[in-house]
């Protein structure tokens, strides 16, 4: 008789690796053979994690339809045994896994598309936080302004895009027809968070992109302003960084500032 | 750890994500809810604040499928961690898994699998949820599963096996009035023998359910309304066990509320004519 542990062993061998071993420690029933029976646990393996990773990336199946989805979520499954207590996770390595795997890694869109929906997941069910409000912004004296730093909420997730994918998912989403997928002459930059218990996300223009991922680091709005006059001119540059920062804070980006001492 | 039996809680259902705003919109006729545990352990988000809510306003039970009691890999302390953190935020009537394993060697096969019914299994699965009662500081509620095989090395029966894993551990019960029927029908075992073999003051909770009929096998789905044969066995299990808490249990191809509430209703009207000729014969 086998030890327990040797029969979970074999059990989740059937299961994984098809190996049969396990139908020697199991029972026919009076109606049914015992690979029907155990054929029970192997389809539903396969079928769970299927249903799990359709729920996480649903435009990205309705991008590549139910036969590439399919492909794409049966080559995943074979390559990633859950190692997550909680389902939620068990997907959060697609994204990458279509990058990097052909026949998806040649349509970088496929990668992109996942890696966006996994980011507006995350965002949807990150850490709670405050917001910074205008109010307790505008409270802050003049000059103390230039030694401002900024904290971003943290639902916050910044990605860089080589094509079109945040455009066809937004086409997908809306239940239109996708425009073809192109490689963009610059990388889009993208932010995804959560305002008002929904995750969002909007592509970022250049300068913005260049002064939040400073800001995300804790420099000072003094600095961020230098920055920004150094990227695109310095006409305006204060009132471009300061409309940046208002544009941040009306919608959630940031979960607080402080005054930096010392 | 608590000594009392949890309270007797009515008529509920499990809360899904479909129906969060009509049930907060609204009021329901559902005494509880059921909430599956994994569901909420999340860093936050809009999944906590309506739980919290329907903290406020109904008795709330915890449900998970991770616990992996049976597995012999070691007990996932950080997951019991979480699981003790969101029994801290939710202050549930009772937290419930399976009596199953779902993997080893660090792999989660996210399905309830069967155990062999051996005093092996019997002695690891009493160690294992008297260490889990110990974290948590209360009792833990195991549900029997359905199951598709039965093992040649088992040396007593699906009920033998529940019974001793609850007096022994000093657990209750949750009896899925589903899963024993399909896996009766599956292993060809009598229902009423499994209701007439746990013990009666264990269990504080009924599951009732659908299930889909394959050729020689029933497969336990939950995706389809309860069948009238399940309905049948609820009345015996009603019968026997007096009034438990119910809950109807949808898992996919969620029906709107109503129907669910329908169903809740169906259960109800179970219970109160099984009380009602109780009463009748008693006072005969």
């Amino acid at each position: 008789m086998s030890s327990l542990k040797d029969l979970q062993d074999s059990f989740q061998r059937g299961i994984l690796a098809g190996d049969d071993a396990i139908l020697g420690e199991v029972n026919d029933s009076a109606t049914e053979p015992r690979t029907v029976l155990f054929g029970v646990y192997r389809y539903a393996y396969v079928a769970r994690l299927a249903e799990i990773l359709g729920e996480d990336y649903e435009q990205v199946h309705g991008y590549l339809g139910d036969a590439g989805f399919a492909k794409l979520v049966k080559a995943y499954i074979d390559a990633n045994p859950s190692d997550q207590r909680n389902a939620r996770w068990y997907g959060r390595h697609l994204p990458a896994f279509a990058r990097a795997n052909a026949p998806f890694a040649n349509h970088p869109e496929v990668g992109e598309i996942a890696a966006l929906e996994k980011a507006l997941t995350d965002a949807f069910d990150g850490p709670d936080a405050p917001t910074l409000s205008i109010t307790t912004l505008a409270a802050i004296p003049a000059e103390d302004w230039p030694r401002l730093t900024f904290q971003p909420h943290p639902t916050v997730i910044r990605l860089s895009f080589d094509t079109n994918a945040a455009e066809i998912w937004s086409a997908l989403k809306e239940e239109a027809h996708p425009p073809k997928p192109i490689r963009l002459p610059e990388p889009q930059a993208l932010v995804v968070w959560r305002q008002e218990f929904l995750a969002r996300f909007r592509p970022l223009p250049a300068e913005e992109a260049m002064m939040w991922n400073e800001a995300a680091k804790g420099v000072r709005f003094d600095v961020l302003c230098e920055m920004v006059a150094t990227f695109a001119g310095e006409d305006d540059a204060e009132l471009r960084a300061a409309t940046y920062l208002k544009n941040w804070v009306d919608s959630g980006l940031l979960a607080g500032c402080q005054v930096e001492t010392g | 750890m608590s000594d009392h039996k949890p309270p007797y809680l009515g008529f509920g259902l499990g809360l899904r994500p479909q129906h969060y705003q009509e049930i907060l919109q609204g009021s329901p006729a559902v005494d509880w809810f059921e909430v599956l545990s994994e569901n909420y352990m999340v860093p936050g988000g809009q999944p906590l604040h309506i739980l919290d809510q329907i903290c406020e306003r109904y008795p709330v039970v915890m449900h998970g499928v991770s616990l992996s009691i049976a597995s012999t890999a070691p007990l996932d302390m950080d997951y019991l961690g979480a699981l003790k953190t969101l029994a801290e935020r939710v202050n549930p009537k009772w937290i419930s898994d399976h009596l199953c394993w779902t993997g080893v060697h660090g792999v989660n096969l996210h399905d309830l699998l069967p155990v062999p019914y051996t005093q092996e299994a019997l002695d690891h699965v009493v160690d294992r949820v008297s260490q889990v009662q110990d974290v948590l500081g209360r009792r833990l509620t195991l549900e029997n599963v359905s199951s598709y095989v039965t093992f040649g090395q088992s040396e007593m029966t699906e009920w033998e096996f529940v019974s001793e894993v609850a007096n022994r551990a000093d657990c209750w019960l949750l009896f899925d009035v589903n899963n024993v029927y399909v896996s009766a029908f599956n292993h060809g075992f009598s229902t009423d023998a499994f209701l007439q073999g746990v013990p009666r003051d264990r269990v504080v909770q009924f599951h009732v359910a659908g299930h889909s009929h394959e050729e020689g096998h029933i497969v336990d789905t939950h995706d389809h309304p309860v069948c009238d044969e399940v309905w049948d066995f609820y009345r015996e299990a009603v019968t026997h066990f007096g009034p438990v808490s119910t809950m109807i249990e949808r898992d996919d191809n969620i029906p709107p509320l109503t129907e669910l509430v329908a169903e809740l209703d169906h259960a109800r009207d179970i219970a109160r004519k099984v009380r009602e000729r109780a009463q009748l014969a008693a006072a005969e």
